[in-house]
């Protein structure tokens, strides 16, 4: 008896450990939160848009092809860094990108894309921060990959590298 | 050292810890002039976690989501939402997790009940402990 009374409490504080140990060696970003729209249609949200002269009405835009959605602003420097991958995604992989403008200067946005290059088909703007909160954004830049059907399957917090720029490839591939 | 003294010093860190707790990131403009509107919007507030900040509620943290979120809860307010529409709202929109104390559900249940668990297993150690030293002593 008294030697199980050792060993449980032992057994069961090196369980623990172990899970801790695991979370601790396991490749993962702490301060990323799983999506909670995933597997959801994409909100619905109408306001201006950057680059065309009609407002920017989400259901004509999604829903009929996949679509990368991506955060941006031009003060936030990791947006500048993953720009590049944004564009790889348009000209390369040829896939539709919808921007959403997060509380910029628009004189600024226009002149950022003229200097280095336009990748979105529309760009929606965000001015009070409202969108990104109907999208659950807590920083940007951010990602998304919507399916055909105007589904939510993919979100990523931060700038695209290349392994991001690999799995986002993949993903649209599974998708498809 | 007498008592007076130890009295005083208790009182100066309990005001020190109470001003301190004080909270100055909701800005005037952000006040709603119905004093029971701003009250139900300041205790969702303090129920809600920053994201950016993640140990911070809304109420507490100056990052700019925080304020537009605080932002929002009033408006949701005015607009008629019940205190439990707003936390759906913000639950459907970023999990669980924004909400400081986590709801008692099938996949929080561990998280409720290991510390009481815990707690009775280290009980029942010391009781063992205890009988087993009376034994040999």
């Amino acid at each position: 008896m008294k030697k199980k009374i050792v060993t449980v409490p032992a057994f069961i504080f090196l369980f623990i450990l172990s899970i801790f140990f695991y979370l601790l060696i396991i490749e993962r970003d702490t301060s990323e939160l799983p999506s909670n729209l995933l597997n959801k249609n994409v909100p619905e949200f109408k306001t201006e848009s950057l680059i065309k002269n009609e407002n920017f009405v989400s259901s004509n835009e999604f829903g009929k092809e996949i679509i990368l959605v991506n955060f941006f602003a031009t003060w936030c420097k990791p947006c500048r860094d993953e720009h590049n991958y944004i564009k790889r995604f348009s000209d390369e992989k040829k896939i539709k990108i919808i921007g959403i403008n997060y509380k910029d200067d628009s004189k600024k946005t226009l002149s950022w894309l003229e200097n280095l290059g336009n990748p979105y088909s529309n760009i929606a703007i965000d001015q009070r921060g409202k969108i990104a909160i109907e999208w659950g954004v807590y920083g940007i830049p951010e990602t998304f990959i919507v399916n055909s059907d105007g589904i939510i399957k993919y979100r990523h917090v931060g700038p695209i590298t290349d392994k991001v720029y690999n799995k986002i490839n993949l993903l649209i591939k599974e998708i498809k | 050292m007498n008592i007076r003294k130890t009295f005083l010093i208790i009182l100066i860190f309990s005001l020190f810890q109470f001003f301190s707790s004080i909270s100055f990131s909701v800005e005037p403009d952000e006040i709603l002039k119905n004093q029971n509107l701003e009250l139900r919007a300041r205790n969702i507030s303090k129920n809600i976690r920053c994201m950016v900040c993640q140990n911070q509620s809304i109420d507490d943290s100056f990052a700019p989501l925080a304020k537009d979120l605080r932002i929002l809860i009033r408006d949701k307010i005015i607009k008629g939402y019940t205190d439990k529409e707003v936390y759906a709202y913000l639950t459907d929109r970023y999990g669980d997790f924004i909400l400081l104390k986590p709801p008692f559900k099938l996949t929080t249940l561990a998280l409720w009940f290991l510390p009481f668990v815990f707690l009775i297993i280290g009980i029942f150690l010391v009781f063992f402990h205890n009988k087993e030293s009376k034994k040999k002593y």
